[in-house]
């Protein structure tokens, strides 16, 4: 059973979550756990001819009088780096789930990420674009490297708008190595900073995966009418939306959107839109699939 | 009659209207797919709400504060009281009960006219003491028991200076009657008895002097009575019998008190209808004025503190 945002988003506790949407999720992000030669002890296994004599536990065959191999874990070379925007406009709460927004959706499902990655052995890190600054968190392996993590999706803000085109550019060398990046931001700013890095990094080679979210609300156009709105991030200025602008929202949006999945598509970057009112380990398993690689 | 003033309480309108209404911006909701929308003009919206309730809960007192001190506003917290008149004699007026209440002034109906709007509705007035009959009988809107009991007389001032050569003859005659007299020529006293022919001296004071010997008192040449700088004169002699004595001291106390007023026969003044009570007693004025001063304090205070 899928666990519903409206029932996560009554607690803050990260861990909880994350264990919640992976049960029973099974998946990795990519090809499972290899076994064989490494440092980190994994398990024994019964020998079989033609392992090597030298991966044998001659102490263990000494009290069982059987020969067992030892299994390492293989390290991987894949590091998965998650990409978070918390900028203001990702404080826009469901209007039908209290205590839930875009920006717990986006923390939930990178957290979710990371829990997988750290299972499979790889290393991850962390980007949050807030407050016209970019934070980083180097990749790393391990629990300790999750709890980092998952410290800094807590502490995580709506606030401000994106970093600029320079400060972003000056900050892509972090991934150096084949990475997998997972970014998950409302993309209402498009062309802007973050998508050109987004491209830019696609370009260096590097599996972008992005995950668009909404709330069903901004799907089905189903504001209070008559009420005045202003835009988080871009200050003065007010807008109105009545039964009069609900053509125009409609169109706006939607030939937004399709031009943000339609360069996605151009540049090869499986996008995906999400309402953050479903269930977190469906939408999850939807993403890590996108790519054909679940 | 309720005074016009009471109209002023109108005014209170003007801080209700002045703290209800409020222009303001119509405040915007955030959202973020905002910008598919068009965009609109801030609109400017009359709020209609309460705003600094307390400053406008002491501007409207202040105001009320003002327009009872104009009107003379009146509450009758008096219920059932006694009013004792000034003079009478405490051990009686402790004896009739009731809540009692002295009178500042010998006149209790004059009083009792003017502050009659201070006792409520159904209160029974009792007045005791001796009570000054008016020459028309009076009207209040309340029942009013008089129960009258006519006070000791003044006692008149109690020496009497006697400088005679016949001294034994007059003191014969106080001694009777219980004054005490001396012979010191200076001070105050009620009268003196000048029966030698030297002039009296300027620090004797009285009265009435009872002249023997008319030589240092060229007043009483014209007859037996005279006004003069020093006071009432008589000639006098002294008695010499105790009958004469007696006449001549009843004489001097019947002529040398103060009118005394005729004493109200105990009587029910039932309560009358259409009784007009008097102009402005004040009787909260005093009340009215600290309150208005506190508040006005307050009110600047708040207002000062409020633009900070």
């Amino acid at each position: 059973m899928l666990v519903s945002s409206a029932l996560l988003a009554h607690t803050s506790d990260l861990d909880l979550i994350i264990r919640h949407v992976l049960a029973g999720l099974g998946h990795g992000i990519h090809a499972g756990r290899e076994r064989g030669a490494g440092v980190e002890f994994s398990e024994y296994r019964a020998y079989a001819p033609g392992d090597e004599w030298r991966r044998v536990d001659w102490k263990l065959m000494a009290r069982a009088d059987r020969y067992y191999v030892r299994e390492a874990e293989r390290d991987s070379h894949v590091a998965v780096w998650l990409w978070l925007d918390a900028t203001a406009s990702m404080a826009e709460a469901s209007r039908s789930v209290d205590g839930l927004n875009k920006l717990w959706y986006a923390r939930t499902m990178l957290a979710c990420i990371a829990a997988i990655a750290q299972r499979q052995g790889d290393a991850f890190g962390l980007v949050v674009c807030s407050g016209d600054r970019v934070q980083f968190t180097p990749a790393s392996r391990g629990p300790r490297q999750m709890h980092r993590i998952m410290a800094q999706l807590s502490k995580a803000e709506p606030m401000g708008a994106l970093p600029g085109a320079d400060t972003l550019r000056a900050s892509l060398h972090f991934a150096r190595s084949p990475s997998l990046i997972f970014a998950a931001s409302d993309f209402l700013d498009w062309p802007s900073p973050q998508s050109d890095a987004l491209l830019r990094l696609r370009r260096m080679q590097h599996d972008v995966r992005a995950l668009c979210l909404q709330t069903r609300a901004e799907v089905d156009a189903s504001f209070p009418l008559d009420t005045v709105w202003r835009d988080p991030e871009q200050g003065e200025g007010v807008f109105r939306f009545g039964a009069d602008t609900l053509g125009t929202y409609r169109q706006g949006r939607d030939e937004h959107f399709a031009r943000v999945l339609a360069q996605c598509r151009q540049n090869n970057i499986p996008a995906m839109a999400a309402c953050i009112e479903d269930a977190p380990a469906g939408v999850l398993r939807s993403w890590l699939r996108l790519a054909g690689r679940a | 009659m309720i005074s016009l003033w009471w109209l002023g309480l109108a005014l209170l309108a003007f801080p209700v209207w002045w703290h209800r209404q409020r222009r303001e911006r119509v405040s915007a909701k955030p959202l973020a797919t905002a910008r598919f929308l068009p965009r609109t003009d801030p609109q400017q919206q009359r709020v209609w709400r309460w705003v600094d309730r307390a400053l406008l809960l002491v501007r409207c007192l202040l105001l009320a504060a003002v327009v009872a001190w104009l009107a003379d506003l009146v509450i009758p917290w008096r219920g059932s009281t006694v009013l004792v008149v000034p003079g009478t004699d405490n051990a009686w007026a402790r004896q009739q009960g009731g809540e009692q209440l002295m009178l500042p002034t010998a006149d209790a109906f004059g009083w009792l006219a003017l502050h009659e709007r201070e006792f409520q509705d159904g209160a029974r007035l009792t007045i005791i003491g001796d009570v000054a009959m008016p020459a028309v009988k009076p009207r209040f809107s309340h029942v009013v028991e008089v129960r009258s009991r006519i006070a000791p007389r003044p006692q008149p001032g109690q020496r009497i200076v006697v400088v005679s050569k016949r001294a034994a003859q007059w003191q014969a005659l106080f001694a009777a009657t219980g004054y005490r007299h001396d012979a010191e020529q200076s001070g105050k006293a009620a009268l003196v008895v000048w029966d030698v022919p030297e002039a009296p001296p300027a620090g004797l004071q009285a009265p009435l002097w009872w002249v023997g010997d008319a030589t240092a008192f060229p007043e009483l040449a014209a007859g037996r009575h005279a006004n003069s700088a020093r006071g009432r004169l008589w000639t006098m002699k002294p008695a010499a019998t105790v009958e004469e004595a007696r006449t001549q001291f009843e004489t001097w106390q019947q002529l040398h008190y103060p009118p005394v007023p005729y004493t109200t026969a105990p009587i029910t003044l039932a309560a009358a209808s259409g009784v007009s009570p008097r102009d402005a007693s004040g009787a909260l004025r005093y009340l009215l004025t600290i309150a208005l001063i506190a508040l006005f304090a307050l009110e600047r205070t708040l207002t000062h503190a409020r633009r900070r």
